[in-house]
């Protein structure tokens, strides 16, 4: 039995067992038997699946965030919710064709509009329907792209390699990565994503800019790694402006915001500016790994300051700086997490962010390109100005009267000392990433 | 031998530690401390003056850096012995004088730890062997005069003088600084004596040697209180007269004309004597006009001292070290008694400066009266006085090097001017009738044994010392010293004092009304103006950092940092702000639009495949 | 093992301190305990150092992949720097013995313990970079929280614009690695990289940012003056001391035939500081600022002491450097009690400190005193060693230098008359200067140590020269 197996039956078990005491022991149980079965290495054992060292990495390290996400999530349909989004990554993340990438994205996608589904107010709801739209949207370019390659000749039940791309085939697989990168919060595709992440509950936003953005991520280089190899010399150019544009514009647009979340939405489209970097240097040997990289400290980073964010406001989705003003005079553990999150988004070293940065911005050195590189670099110091200032709030300021700051559980407390124990050790333990390879076992 | 230099450079510096902390527990052991030390000082010195044989040196390596190295030796010849005479046997003397003189300072630890620290600074400045030894006792000799002028520092004047002090002398200090490190590029050495050698054998090329020397002259210059750096001279009158009689009177300011001295074939070497010579020339006379119109006798004596500096510069400069040096030592006998003088008049008079308040006080203060009288005689220039020798001697070898009317002609009307305003300062203050009746009924008379006994000394020296200005001579420069011969240059020369005391005693004596309305003529007056505002010097120099350098270029620069530099920088934060501003505006929240990015960016995507695949 | 344990241990019990301490109290003891323990482990490396090159230490955690190995290796020069770090991590300590939020205050700089001898122990460049940028942490929060009214901006613009010399930094390493494949710059030869140029100004700029040099300065004078005083006195002694060590080991040392080929730019930016910064110290009334720019000139010296590229500039630069700690220590430690106890940051508002307290006056005028250069302080031999190493190196001309002393005395001969002598301003008058005896001891101890130093400079450089003598033979270096 694979992990996709058990985790699909528990999504559908764990509906059952919703206002039941024995829900989260059991959701909990089901995401460590999964974990163990990713490392016993159980294959999904359908066609067109296959497992590598890297992708398990990847999919304990998604575990354990879903792991956290369920000890913090206080509604329980987010958290079968997230067991499907489990579900689907083995699939997406082990998918090597491009009929197992679209099924799996789709089902990625789906969840996500099942998540945002939770509506409360009606700035959630402002962007619950902003996501469904783009999703759709990016659903029908998907469509239309893989219709244009099947029209071109192209199998697509077959993986990318070894294949030679005609035009079509290639506008295809474009049209289908416009469509990609539109989830992927590409500028000038990023707007949906700045209103969306911060107007949803903030968890539901971990779910998707923590969790599904980075699965997405890597599953992308990974299968499209030899389309992008063979035609480099063509889409170069669009991936540089692509990338800067998206790094840039996320770090500018993130500097003044004052809500919170709103903040860490455009932090995230620069991330992605960063991650889309790496596919600049596809050929280099540390790209893919440069990109693990990135994704891992980022599924810790964003996840853990997003449930952070809806600890502390209970799920309202308008929390700003000036309610978080003087935190660490009510809570310093919280302020301390914040505090290292925000580092490591950053690029502190010995945190995660710090390790997955260099590695991505030396793949592009590598690759030859280092005034995009120097360009990364200079962003990191520019995004310095709005983490900086969140921590300042935090740390420097004194408390507002008017904060909607409550106090935190503490199984949401556990939940955050399990992230930070994830941004802890790969900041410090390289080999833990350095060791895999993309390669099927 | 070596033991006993050693002693005399450090046991100061120890001994000033000692007197500041013991006179915390009682004011009297800090005086006896320094009494002590000061006295076996001098025991110290005499003792080696007549054990000397040959060069002492002692050879101490301060530090090595990289391939240089900086050694920090000592040395004694003839030249260091006469400054060490002067200093142990005037530094102790002028201790003595302090205790009454200082009896009722509540900072007396204070006071005799800077003194101590002070002579500490001369002495190593006199006996060190190399230019790093020497700089630094002319530092540390720089920050014991800061420090005693400031020493009343909770008044302002004493506490501006002091940064006039130091800065002013500071300003040449860097020159010396300087030339530490042209000679040691030049010279590869410090050695003063070697640098001398290698300049005299042509080692090191004239033109070298004469940027150096005036960089030195520079340091010399400001340390000696010469034109133009005299201002602080002036002002460090605000200290105690005792600080005033050893360091702005006989000793610190002489270290210049020691520097000279001792690298005389330097100087010699690189040409740079006629510049000592005609700036020294210009000295002599601003320094002497200037103390004729003073009203404050420690005015007179400080303008005094920057012209008989000067005139021991001239000496120097006209080629004669022996005249130079002579003049030198005189000068510090006769003016520490002058300057320790009035400040017995000053202790008995309850502080007062201004001569204008004096007058008659011959009879209260008798002792103090005839001792000023034979400083002043010394000073003036009449023999058999010391003072007559040496003057006589730099008077003849002016003329007869003859480098040129105008310094020749400024040297002499300088120093002959002296007796002019010495004389009018003894008559101001001792003769006449008293002007201010109720300051002459509070007169005190001083102490004999501690006021009186160091002037009698000093007195009776200035007198002994002319009938051996031979025998100085020739210790100075250890040969035979001839004085070159100007026929009929005695008689004129003495006539010249003569009747010039007679002008002085005429007007001051017996007619002071034609004083006062002499002043009052408009053209008098402005000359009498520009003489006792020393020339407006000053005023110049302070104009020159205030509005220049301060409020000009380090104002500039601050307004380039802050308005250019730094503004750039928070700029950046005003620039994002503006960006962010406009950027903002593409997140126009509604669905609809966000297509519009997709739609171009798949239109770009497919124009560039299509390219790239025809290409 | 015990070298990772110094690195590492801190960090752990910054945390532990950070969080359970609070109630209990001790933690200045605990900060105490560990850099004393931290100076005598520095002190035995020292003596057990090899001759020369560098004594390994240990190699932790080695992943071949990126070479992300923590290679611990020290030589002399560094481990002058260990020495120089402790000596005043303990005078920091004991000068913010009476600070508030205590156990928050001296987590952070426990915290700041462990990077710093990370950085100056690791000879992978990689974890040269990773140390460098967290000893930005501590000192962040440290002015941005016990800091004075503007700590806030000056807090960021610290964090952002060394954050970006750091960045400069790390693309030169990155071009480093790609052109040589190992990050350790003991490995790292000058002739086998294809960009040396690129790398060199790279380096530079970042390294030039941190000392500070002329005209990337503007972070340095705001820091300074928000910092609380015994920060600042870490900023300068310790922060500064950063970029000048990486300006030689890396500059310099590691890339020797590019540095001759641009010695002019470290030379004609050293000079500039030392006098721009001196005309500024001139200009300003904020006596925190005044000490902040005389701290930037005096790094200037530094720079042209380096500039030099010799045996005898490096040596004295290494001199200026621990001289300048020293000094500048003292001088914002006491700006910083006299702004705590009269409430002004002008020096005109005081005055006559010197009746009121004239010990603590006393040591603020030996450090002003060191400071311009004074004979018989440490200052005047740094200052003299650098004169006579940059005359030898680049000809007579640099005795220009010279006159920057005469600023420098302008300002602080000034600032005495303004704060220390003269009649007591009313402000002074009705204040009590009393301070901590602790805090007292530590200024006393260091003042003493700058005129022994002064007095006996053969003590340093004995050590400093050896820093450097097998150099010369390696590199281009005369």
């Amino acid at each position: 039995m694979s992990a996709f197996v058990l985790m699909f039956f528990a999504t559908l078990f764990s509906l059952a067992l919703h206002r039941t005491f024995v829900f989260k022991p059991f959701v909990l149980l089901m995401i460590v038997l999964s974990g163990f079965l990713i490392f016993l290495k159980t294959p999904v054992l359908m066609y067109g699946f296959a497992q590598s060292s890297a992708t398990n990495l990847f999919l304990l390290v998604i575990f354990i965030a879903l792991l956290a996400f369920t000890l913090s999530e206080d509604k329980e349909i987010n958290i079968t919710q997230s067991l499907f989004i489990g579900a689907a990554s083995v699939l997406l993340l082990r998918g090597t064709t491009l009929l197992t990438f679209v099924f799996s994205f789709e089902a990625v996608s789906i969840i996500s509009f099942a998540v945002v589904g939770h509506i409360r107010s009606s700035i959630q709801a402002d962007g619950a329907v902003k996501m469904f739209i783009s999703g759709a949207l990016a659903t029908a370019l998907i469509v239309l792209g893989l219709a244009l390659f099947t029209f071109g000749g192209g199998n697509f039940n077959l993986s990318l390699s070894n294949i030679h791309f005609n035009a079509l085939m290639e506008v295809g697989l474009w049209v289908m990565l416009a469509g990609i990168f539109y989830k992927l919060t590409i500028v000038p595709m990023h707007s949906w994503a700045a209103d969306s992440y911060a107007n949803i509950k903030p968890s539901s936003a971990a779910l998707l800019s923590g969790i599904a953005k980075s699965v997405v991520f890597v599953a992308v280089l990974k299968l499209f790694e030899p389309f992008f190899i063979q035609t480099l010399h063509v889409s170069i150019f669009i991936l540089i402006v692509l990338s800067v544009l998206t790094m840039t514009l996320g770090n500018i647009l993130a500097m003044f915001q004052k809500r919170v979340g709103k903040m860490l939405a455009y932090s995230s489209i620069a991330q992605a500016g960063y991650m889309l970097m790496v596919f600049i240097a596809v050929k280099d040997s540390y790209a893919q790994i440069g990109l693990l990289y990135l994704a891992i400290a980022y599924v810790f980073m964003q996840t853990a300051l997003y449930l952070l964010l809806d600890n502390i406001g209970g799920g309202i989705s308008d929390i700003t700086l000036d309610d978080v003003k003087g935190l660490v005079k009510k809570d310093r553990l919280v302020s301390l997490f914040f505090a290292i999150q925000i580092f490591s988004l950053a690029g502190v070293p010995l945190l995660a962010g710090f390790m997955g940065k260099a590695i991505a911005t030396y793949a592009v050195v590598d690759a030859g390109y280092w005034i995009v590189a120097l360009i990364a670099l200079l962003n990191s110091t520019f995004s310095i100005g709005y983490y900086g200032w969140f921590i300042k709030n935090i740390y420097f300021d004194h408390s507002v009267k008017q904060s909607r700051v409550i106090s935190v559980s503490t199984s949401a407390k556990i939940a955050q000392i399990i992230l930070l124990g994830g941004t802890l050790f790969f900041g410090i333990f390289a080999f833990a990433v350095f060791h895999t390879s993309f390669c099927s076992l | 031998m070596s033991e006993l230099i050693l002693y005399l450079v450090i046991s100061p510096f120890a001994a000033a530690l000692l007197a500041y902390a013991f006179g915390k527990i009682d004011k009297q052991i800090a005086f006896w401390i320094s009494e002590i030390l000061t006295l076996s000082l001098f025991i110290a010195v005499l003792y080696l003056f007549f054990h000397y044989t040959n060069p002492i040196s002692v050879d101490i390596n301060w530090f090595k850096f990289g391939h240089f190295s900086i050694p920090i030796g000592l040395y004694i010849d003839h030249l260091s012995m006469v400054m060490l005479l002067i200093v142990s046997g005037l530094g102790f003397l002028d201790i003595h004088y302090s205790h009454d003189y200082m009896a009722e300072d509540p900072h007396q630890p204070r006071y005799y730890g800077y003194m101590l620290f002070f002579i500490g600074g001369m002495i190593l400045l006199v006996s060190a062997k190399q230019l790093s030894g020497l700089f630094t006792g002319w530092e540390l000799m720089g920050l014991a005069s800061y420090l005693l002028i400031s020493f009343w520092h909770e008044q302002k004047a004493p506490a501006d003088s002091g940064v006039s002090a130091f800065l002013y002398t500071k300003a040449g200090d860097i020159f010396l600084f300087a030339s530490l490190g042209l000679l040691f590029y030049y010279a590869g050495t410090l050695n003063m004596v070697t640098i001398d050698h290698l300049a005299t054998s042509g080692k090191i090329s004239s033109h070298v040697s004469f940027v150096v020397a005036i960089f030195i002259l520079i340091a010399a210059l400001g340390k000696s209180g010469q034109f133009p750096f005299f201002p602080w001279l002036l002002r460090a009158m605000e200290g105690p007269t005792t600080v005033s009689a050893l360091i702005h009177g006989a000793t610190m300011v002489n270290s210049g004309i020691y520097i000279v001295a001792r690298l005389f074939g330097f100087y010699a070497a690189g040409d740079a004597l006629i510049v000592v010579a005609s700036i020294a020339a210009l000295g002599v006379f601003v320094g002497a006009t200037s103390a004729l119109v003073q009203s404050e006798m420690k005015r007179v004596l400080a303008y005094s001292t920057m012209s008989h500096l000067a005139l021991a510069f001239v000496g120097l400069g006209v080629g004669s070290l022996a005249a130079g040096m002579m003049h030198l030592s005189n000068h510090a006998i006769f003016k520490a008694l002058l300057f320790l003088g009035a400040g017995a008049v000053m202790l008995s008079t309850n502080d007062t400066k201004d001569m204008w308040r004096f007058g008659g006080l011959k009879k209260p203060l008798f002792l103090v009266a005839i001792f000023m009288a034979m400083g002043a005689l010394s000073l003036g220039g009449i023999p058999p006085f010391s003072g007559y020798f040496s003057k006589d001697a730099i008077f003849a070898t002016t003329i007869a090097t003859n480098h040129g009317d105008i310094i020749t002609a400024l040297t002499l009307i300088g120093g002959l001017l002296s007796i002019a305003y010495i004389t009018r300062m003894w008559i101001l203050i001792f003769a006449g009738k008293p002007r201010d009746i109720e300051l002459f009924n509070a007169v005190k008379t001083p102490s004999k044994f501690w006021i009186s006994l160091p002037l009698g000394i000093m007195a009776v020296a200035t007198l002994v010392l002319g009938f051996f200005q031979k025998d100085l001579a020739d210790y100075i420069i250890s040969a035979k010293y001839i004085e070159p011969h100007i026929t009929h240059m005695m008689p004129v020369i003495l006539g010249a004092i003569i009747s010039l005391a007679g002008i002085m005693y005429y007007f001051y004596y017996l007619r002071l009304d034609l004083v006062k309305k002499l002043i009052a003529q408009p053209l008098i007056k402005s000359i009498h103006n520009i003489l006792l505002n020393g020339y407006y010097v000053e005023r110049f120099i302070t104009w020159f950092t205030h509005n220049i350098m301060v409020d000009f270029l380090a104002k500039v620069v601050t307004y380039i940092d802050i308005h250019l530099l730094d503004a750039v920088i928070d700029g950046t934060n005003d620039a994002s702000h503006v960006v962010f501003n406009r950027l903002s505006k593409t997140n126009t929240k509604k669905s609809g639009d966000y297509t519009g990015g997709v739609i171009f960016l798949v239109g770009l995507v497919i124009l560039t495949v299509m390219i790239g695949a025809r290409a | 093992m015990i070298y990772l344990l110094t690195i590492f241990l801190p960090m752990l019990l910054a945390g532990y301190i950070y969080l359970f301490t609070r109630r209990i109290g001790g933690a200045k003891y605990i900060a105490l305990a560990l850099f004393v323990a931290l100076f005598i482990e520095a002190w035995l490396t020292y003596t057990n150092l090899l001759p020369s090159g560098y004594t390994m230490l240990g190699s932790y955690l080695d992943v071949k992949r990126f070479d992300f190995v923590l290679t611990l290796q020290v030589d002399r020069f560094s481990v002058i720097m260990l020495l120089l770090v402790s000596v005043l991590l303990i005078f920091v300590t004991l000068t913010s013995w009476s600070v508030k939020h205590q156990s928050a205050y001296f987590s952070l700089l426990i915290f700041f313990a462990g990077p710093i001898f990370g950085l100056f122990m690791s000879t992978n460049l990689l974890w040269f970079f990773i140390f460098w940028e967290l000893t930005l942490i501590p000192i962040y929060f440290l002015i941005g929280i016990w800091g004075d009214k503007q700590r806030i901006f000056a807090a960021m613009k610290f964090f952002i614009y060394t954050h970006l010399a750091s960045m400069l930094m790390l693309l030169a390493f990155f071009l480093l690695y790609k052109q040589s494949t190992t990050f350790d710059m003991t490995q790292i030869k000058e002739g086998a990289l294809t960009t040396p140029a690129l790398i060199w100004w790279l380096l530079f700029i970042a390294f030039a940012i941190k000392m500070p040099l002329f005209p990337f300065h503007t972070w340095l004078p705001i820091a300074h003056v928000e910092a609380p005083a015994p920060v600042s006195s870490l900023l300068a002694g310790v922060l500064l001391k950063m970029g000048a060590y990486g300006m030689i080991r890396l500059v310099v040392l590691m890339l020797p035939h590019q540095a001759q080929k641009y010695d002019y730019i470290i030379l004609i930016l050293g000079l500039a500081t030392l006098f721009y910064a001196a005309f500024m110290a001139l200009y300003t009334t904020h006596i925190k600022k005044m000490v902040a720019y005389s701290s930037i000139s005096h790094m200037g010296l530094v720079a042209i002491a380096i500039s030099a590229l010799s045996f005898s500039g490096l040596s004295s630069a290494l001199f200026e450097m621990i001289g300048h700690a020293l000094i500048i220590s003292i001088l914002f430690v006491i700006a910083g009690i006299f702004h705590e106890k009269t409430g002004s940051w002008q020096m005109g508002d005081m005055g006559g400190i010197m009746q009121k307290a004239p010990y603590l006056a006393t040591l603020f005028v030996i450090g002003g005193l060191a400071a311009l250069g004074l004979p018989s302080t440490i200052g005047f031999i740094g200052e003299l060693s650098v004169l006579i190493s940059a005359i030898m190196a680049h000809g007579v001309w640099l005795a220009v230098i010279a006159a920057a002393s005469l600023l420098s005395a302008g300002y602080f001969i000034w600032a005495f008359r303004r704060v220390i002598y003269g009649k007591q301003s009313k402000v002074v008058a009705l204040t009590n200067f009393a301070i901590h005896p602790v805090v007292f001891g530590a200024l006393a101890i260091f003042a003493i140590l700058v005129i022994a130093f002064g007095i006996f400079p053969q003590f340093l450089f004995s050590g400093i020269d050896r820093a450097f003598d097998t150099y010369h033979l390696l590199g281009g270096l005369a």
